[in-house]
């Protein structure tokens, strides 16, 4: 294993009292799945497309799919967390003391969870149109 | 795989926001650190912007129409390859981050973030063609 990189000391500051590279862990993860589902989200909606885009009908046709249901649920849940925990380590970046620091973590923790239980309300939204 | 950045600490900005915008005698790993970043907050932005944009879907078939006749125009298909940077920079450096956060290529990092690049340039021009002529 290699020496600890800055990363690894952020995330551990943005961790607090968890393991050393435990959120590193998650991040790299994550981000290991974001390829493969993001490559397959913008090969799906938008390569294979003509124009790039669907129009309203060919949207609701193709998200009304239970596979396409499952893997942009599955895109979502891995790509928010992803999202707000590389935020929260560049804000952590900026030195906020201990206290502003629990706030940040706090702040973060609730829009991943909006951001989750929005885009989950919308992809099953768009089942019922 | 993005935000976590393998740079040691001599070559973190001491300042960060200064020092991403300072571009004056940056070695390329403190280039792909900043990048990284900064793909990661328009990246991250974009997420939010993305999934307020598929609301129109619940305001019926008139509003997303439109919006896609708009998003067709040449503008927005140059925002379109923007974006598409952002994804390949970002998702690329970071198999590059994550393979020599594990141990992999540590000696070789510099040469694999140039390999990776030159794939990234390959899928870019590909994506680029593809989003102007479809």
């Amino acid at each position: 294993m290699a020496s600890i990189t800055a990363d690894q000391k952020t995330t551990k500051k943005v961790a607090g009292k968890d393991s050393a590279g435990a959120w590193w862990i998650v991040q790299a993860i994550t981000g290991l799945l974001l390829i493969l589902l993001l490559g397959l989200h913008m090969i799906a909606h938008h390569f294979v497309v003509e124009g790039g885009l669907r129009n309203f009908e060919e949207v609701i046709d193709y998200v009304s799919n239970p596979v396409i249901f499952v893997l942009e649920v599955l895109f979502l849940i891995v790509v928010t967390p992803h999202a707000m925990l590389g935020l929260q380590s560049i804000v952590m970046d900026l030195g906020p003391g201990e206290s502003a620091a629990r706030t940040i973590t706090w702040v973060f923790r609730i829009l991943t969870i909006v951001i989750l239980a929005y885009g989950i309300w919308l992809a099953v939204a768009l089942q019922n149109l | 795989m993005q935000e976590a950045g393998s740079m040691p600490d001599t070559v973190r900005p001491k300042r960060p926001l200064k020092s991403w915008f300072d571009v004056r005698h940056r070695k390329v790993g403190t280039w792909a650190f900043a990048l990284n970043r900064l793909t990661g907050i328009g990246l991250s932005l974009y997420l939010i912007i993305h999934l307020v944009i598929l609301s129109l879907l619940l305001q019926g078939e008139q509003g997303w129409n439109d919006f896609v006749t708009l998003v067709k125009s040449p503008f927005f298909l140059t925002l379109d390859v923007i974006l598409l940077f952002g994804f390949l920079f970002h998702g690329l450096n970071g198999v590059r981050v994550g393979l020599v956060g594990m141990g992999i290529g540590v000696d070789n990092q510099r040469t694999l973030f140039w390999v990776l690049m030159a794939v990234g340039i390959v899928l870019l021009l590909a994506g680029a063609w593809l989003i102007f002529t479809l």
